[in-house]
């Protein structure tokens, strides 16, 4: 029959699942917010908080109903409806009933006696909540206020395992970007150690350290998203790293890969996958996986003052290796061929590295290798 | 947290499934039977009550949504509006809806509006005016991180609308048309072959003489299959449809039924004109292949063997293209490689370094 329809052609501003709970299909973020707003009304995305009463004379007046249907109907919907306990002893919210038989609080009750490794830093307990401290927060200036409409992007950057491997298990961090973000802003939110890195043997001269970083030094950097390498050109020693890459492939009978400029590229502006791998690299090796795992429009409830984004909402705590002399402080140095060292390397914090290796002069004693060290529990 | 999804589903499914026997869309339904099972008891508890309200969330939206029931929907609306309201965050957790997804919520809403049921409309209209959704990208968030080997997640069968299309397509108005046009091309090919002078032309075949009613027989197998796939469990023969169909009481079922009749008619016609037309026996896997394509998914290479496939390479290249990539391979070099660089790359000494600190400190 000629009348059967062809399959049509994934929409580029609608995403859908391409693999089930995995990813979506890649869409153009700019269109599909275009797409949601030609959808809603503006009071839906308005960050006012919504008129219950005028909600309701409208509802009845379109449905043809009096004063007495509609006040059944509140009181027949009433979230009072819901409620269980008899109104004298409100029991506490935070205890599994005894005699409870959904299949949720049996379950619960096997995971509260588990032994479970009990946390000893408070800092862990609300690392998930970081984001809730700015719930809504409203801004000082008007000009700072977050637009009502503007998207909410959820991304998380993973970090190369270079010590432990944990497959498993990768650390990352969770920032909210808006929409009109440039990729620019969010290579700067991320924080690295490899960017701290201080290049150099500073045994002589170790007051001279901090002044080499490799942030100052190796400024190039790209992102890569569905096909398209996004480097860093705001600074004139930056190099267009992806180009190797780039030649490579096109020797190599692969797809052909553009490049286009981080500090112009708004997230907005980007065609991608949620929930998709794409790649974050700098100082030339230093390699993050990026996953955008949450594309959507701003909420009342979000913070509302754009001065707070990026917005760090996540941050796994990282074991921290400390001096090896005091076994207190996290180490700043690690030397080699150092003959006051019980190992080779060795690693130290900045009192013990000095307290050893100079004297009161601060004049060098023996033999050894000095290098700066950056943990990466440095951010913690 | 992911543990609790499976209990949380269950939960919400002898809810459903308590509701649905009472054939209602009633939200006072519904909330004596929360009530009964001391639902609102789910957010108990001390700790990760964020995490929880989001997955009691997204578990619920799936039953908001087809290929779910009318009431099975209205079911999964009330769980979100309950859930939306009884939860002990603060701010609460939205409702995710994805822009996919719309449609069917305005669709949903309509639907609701037409049928005159205030409690869904005004449930479903409170949430809108109470900013409880938020509209994103996809219904959850998503990390590329599940195992793909995980268990396919199991729709709950008797929640379905049973699919109707097959007899919504074939219907009475549909095979007199086919069998006009069916005629009109016989007619006219043959005063055309009357014409000609070859014995070839006339033989001439291209459509097959009893499609009409094949189709029409296809439908009705499909619907019996569908009739007899719901009485399986029970051990009752296919004689006894009519009876048992009587039996069973949900919607589905008796739209099935009504729809029925539009494709049992045609079939009564068509067998009356039989007589002009050659009967042709098709083999019995033919007349099934609805059932045989039901059953085969459409199964896409992997990107690693489309690549593989278009793009040749040779040598030492072809050999580590096919070799798997490991994750960590990412961040770590060759060990021959990372041989030869150790002495030139202080960092990778220093990590092995702490690799081994590590390790003596752990034992
Ligand atoms: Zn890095
Ligand atoms: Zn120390």
């Amino acid at each position: 029959m000629a009348a059967s329809e062809q399959p049509a052609e994934p929409s580029s501003s609608i995403p859908d699942y391409e693999f089930m709970n995995l990813c979506s299909t890649p869409f153009h973020i700019g269109s599909f917010r275009d797409e949601w707003l030609k959808r809603l009304k503006p009071e839906n995305v308005s960050f006012q908080p919504g008129d219950l009463d005028s909600f309701e004379a409208r509802f009845a007046a379109a449905m043809g109903v009096g004063e007495e249907t509609m006040t059944e109907l509140r009181s027949v919907c009433s979230v009072d409806s819901l409620l269980c306990h008899s109104g004298d002893q409100e029991p506490d919210p935070e205890v599994v009933p005894p005699n409870a038989t959904l299949q949720t609080l049996t379950h619960r009750k096997k995971q509260n006696n588990k032994p479970q490794k009990r946390t000893n830093n408070r800092h862990d307990l609300y690392v998930d909540e970081l984001d809730r401290l700015t719930a809504g927060r409203l801004p000082e200036t008007e000009a700072n206020r977050l637009p009502e409409g503007e998207l909410i992007l959820t991304i998380n950057i993973y970090f190369p395992n270079t010590v432990e491997k944990f497959n498993h298990l990768r650390a990352h961090t969770t920032l909210l970007m808006t929409g009109s973000h440039t990729l620019a802003d969010l290579r700067d939110a991320v924080c690295c150690v490899s960017d701290l890195q201080v290049c150099g043997e500073f045994s002589s001269t170790p007051d001279m350290a901090p002044d080499f970083m490799s942030k100052d030094l190796f400024k190039s950097a790209y992102f890569f998203f569905e096909g398209v390498f996004y480097n860093d050109m705001r600074y004139p020693e930056c190099q267009d790293i992806s180009s190797t890459t780039i030649d490579w492939a096109k020797s190599h009978n692969y797809p052909q890969f553009s490049t286009a400029k981080m500090e112009d590229t708004r997230f907005l502006d980007l065609k991608v996958k949620v929930g998709y791998p794409y790649l974050y690299c700098h100082q030339g090796d230093c390699e993050h996986l990026v996953i955008i795992t949450d594309v959507r429009l701003a909420h009342r409830s979000d913070c509302l003052d754009t001065d707070l984004y990026p917005l760090l909402t996540h941050k796994n705590r990282l074991v921290t290796q400390k001096c090896s002399v005091c076994h207190v402080f996290i180490g700043r140095w690690y030397t080699t061929r150092d003959q006051f060292a019980p190992s080779d390397p060795c690693l130290f914090c900045d009192k013990c590295f000095r307290m050893l290796h100079y004297d009161k002069e601060g004049n060098k004693l023996g033999a050894f290798l000095a290098y700066p060290y950056v943990d990466r529990g440095a951010f913690n | 947290m992911e543990s609790y999804r499976k209990p949380v589903k269950s939960d919400c499914e002898a809810l459903l499934s308590r509701f649905q026997q009472t054939q209602s869309v009633r939200f006072e339904v519904f909330s004596n039977i929360w009530k009964e099972m001391k639902f609102v008891q789910i957010f108990r508890q001390s700790h990760n009550k964020r995490a929880f309200c989001r997955l009691v969330l997204d578990v619920a939206y799936c039953y908001f949504m087809p290929p779910f029931s009318f009431q099975i929907r209205v079911g999964g609306l009330y769980l979100l509006y309950s859930f939306y309201h009884c939860q002990t965050t603060s701010p609460p957790e939205q409702i995710r809806v994805a822009l996919k997804d719309w449609e069917d919520v305005r669709n949903f809403e309509k639907e609701s509006l037409d049928a005159q049921h205030l409690d869904v409309a005004y449930i479903l209209q409170q949430l809108m005016t109470c900013k409880a959704f938020l509209f994103t990208a996809m219904p959850t968030l998503l990390h590329y991180s599940r195992k793909r080997t995980e268990e396919k997640p199991e729709l709950c069968d008797e929640f379905m609308e049973r699919p109707c299309r097959p007899q919504e397509l074939i219907n009475t108005q549909l095979s007199e048309e086919m069998s006009n046009i069916h005629e009109l091309y016989k007619n006219t090919k043959a005063s055309i072959s009357s014409q000609m002078s070859t014995a070839a032309a006339a033989s001439v075949s291209l459509i097959r003489g009893g499609i009409v009613s094949e189709l029409c027989s296809a439908v009705m197998e499909f619907y019996n299959w569908q009739q007899n796939r719901d009485t399986v469990g029970e051990a009752q023969p296919s004689q006894e449809r009519i009876s048992s169909q009587q039996e069973c009481s949900n919607r589905a079922t008796l739209l099935a039924a009504i729809k029925s009749k539009a494709y049992e008619e045609p079939s009564e016609a068509v067998k009356s004109r039989r007589h002009r037309q050659v009967e042709i026996d098709l083999p019995a896997e033919e007349d099934k292949s609805f059932l045989k394509l039901r059953h085969s998914r459409v199964t896409k290479p992997s990107l690693k063997n489309r690549t593989k496939e278009q793009i040749h390479m040779s040598g030492d290249l072809g050999r580590e293209a096919a070799r798997t990539t490991l994750i960590n391979h990412l961040v770590t070099l060759e060990p021959a490689l990372q041989e030869k660089i150790k002495s030139e790359r202080r960092f990778k000494s220093l990590n092995e370094y702490l690799e081994s600190q590590t390790k003596s400190t752990s034992h």
